[in-house]
């Protein structure tokens, strides 16, 4: 019976981007009952701070406090190791010299089409193989469509951090890609 | 203006121009000295037809979580929110399309393709049309006092124009469809990368009806008539999603601009 006012404004801001957030959070965790352990954490959270919420995207406020929950979450419930993702590994610095275009074996193959017949389960691999900083904005990006200003102020990175772990994502599925399916 | 030569600076930063291009995240004279750039590289045209590739695999493929019900009763619940809200207890038509729907999940979780008529036909036919366009719209504008002005000198009546951005359903634009032989309103609205065209038109029989939704052509269609109008919403978002938009939308404020 208390809160109403609140609880009408967590109905109106939180409520309409559920799916959002179970779906980054189901990314996030690698799993659907974890996932939803985190969403159930971040909207108490989210209903504690609804006053605070200023307006402005609301769907980029939630995914701020579910990313935040789920990071949270994993250093608690899981040993999980950080990795220096602005080292390049080999391989990435190869395919990065490969995209500049210069000196360069061409490939017979219509990788294109190889990627377009990739079937869920190899995609869902090839993205819960990458890691966490990578994963998260090629999820927000092209699983769930925010543009680069709205990942680079849920995931607190700078703008060309976003734009360039978003690029090496996408490098490394491509790779993956059409290198399993060439097996 | 930018030129992109060969230096090892632009070596390493035309891969992160590419995939911002791709995402229309780049400024027009920018993306013009890009194109141009890929044009004459046959490696930089194989490297963004790569991309093209995954960013539609993707967007086509791996799915959105859905919300059971379950669930979100969980996180009513966890909030404190299950015990208010009397006004949204289920009504018996509530309550019989929560039995269809567990039925529908008992056998699959499909929904059911109801028969066609051939006014949804036209309304998937005038999606389709939509989007083979160069644009879905003929108006690009999120304000509803951009948008009813501008349908105020195509249409004969004003139609209800709500934008839903704060909910994760931007408005993206406007423009006039012709379905079943009479003009039409078409909203255009995006949801993630998913358009959704929300058709609207005056009818005669003034009666309300819930809503209906069905699979046409593939695409998931939402219909209902509500003050004298009859509406579609037609995408090739899930189900559930486009349900919940058109709810938003019937809740949001009606045809007349406050100002």
């Amino acid at each position: 019976m208390r809160n109403g006012n609140e609880t009408d404004r967590f109905a109106s801001v939180v409520e309409p981007h559920l799916t959002d957030a179970l779906t980054l959070a189901r990314w996030l965790t690698g799993d659907r009952s974890d996932a939803e352990d985190v969403v159930q954490e971040a909207c108490l959270r989210a209903f504690k701070a609804i006053g605070n919420f200023a307006g402005g995207s609301s769907r980029a406020w939630v995914l701020t406090i579910v990313r935040n929950t789920a990071f949270t979450w994993l250093a608690k419930n899981r040993k999980f190791k950080l990795v220096a993702l602005d080292e390049l590994s080999d391989d990435e610095r190869e395919l990065l010299e490969a995209t500049s275009g210069t000196n360069n074996v061409v490939v017979p193959t219509p990788e294109d089409v190889l990627i377009s017949r990739a079937d869920l389960a190899s995609l869902n691999a090839a993205i819960a193989d990458l890691s966490e900083e990578f994963r998260e904005v090629l999820v927000l990006r092209d699983l769930q469509g925010l543009d680069y200003r709205e990942i680079s102020e849920i995931t607190g990175a700078p703008l060309g951090t976003v734009m360039s772990r978003l690029t090496r994502a996408r490098q490394r599925l491509i790779r993956k890609l059409t290198v399993q399916e060439e097996k | 203006m930018p030129k992109f030569d060969s230096s090892p600076e632009t070596k390493r930063s035309l891969p992160i121009l590419m995939n911002a291009y791709l995402d229309g995240e780049l400024d027009v004279a920018i993306s013009w000295d890009l194109q141009r750039q890929i044009e004459a590289d046959p490696e930089l045209a194989k490297q963004t037809s790569n991309l093209i590739a995954l960013k539609k695999v993707l967007k086509d493929k791996v799915l959105p979580e859905t919300i059971s019900s379950d669930f979100h009763s969980r996180i009513r619940a966890s909030i404190g929110a299950s015990q208010r809200r009397p006004d949204r207890r289920p009504t018996w038509q509530a309550l019989a399309a929560s039995v269809l729907v567990a039925v529908l999940a008992a056998s699959g979780g499909t929904w059911i393709a109801l028969q066609a008529d051939t006014k949804t036909i036209d309304v998937a036919d005038a999606h389709m049309r939509s989007l083979v366009a160069a644009k879905p719209f003929d108006v690009a504008s999120s304000e509803r006092h951009v948008v009813l002005p501008w349908f105020a000198g195509k249409l004969p009546y004003a139609p209800k124009v709500a934008d839903l951005s704060a909910s994760g359903f931007p408005l993206v634009g406007a423009r006039v469809d012709v379905i079943d032989t009479n003009p039409v309103s078409a909203l255009v609205y995006n949801r993630r990368l998913h358009v959704i065209n929300l058709f609207a038109r005056p009818i005669a029989t003034a009666y309300d009806t819930s809503i209906q939704q069905r699979t046409v052509k593939g695409y998931n269609v939402v219909s209902w008539r509500e003050d004298g109008n009859e509406y579609w919403a037609i995408s090739d978002l899930n189900a559930a999603e486009l349900k919940s938009f058109t709810e938003l939308f019937r809740t949001a404020s009606g045809p007349v601009d406050p100002r």
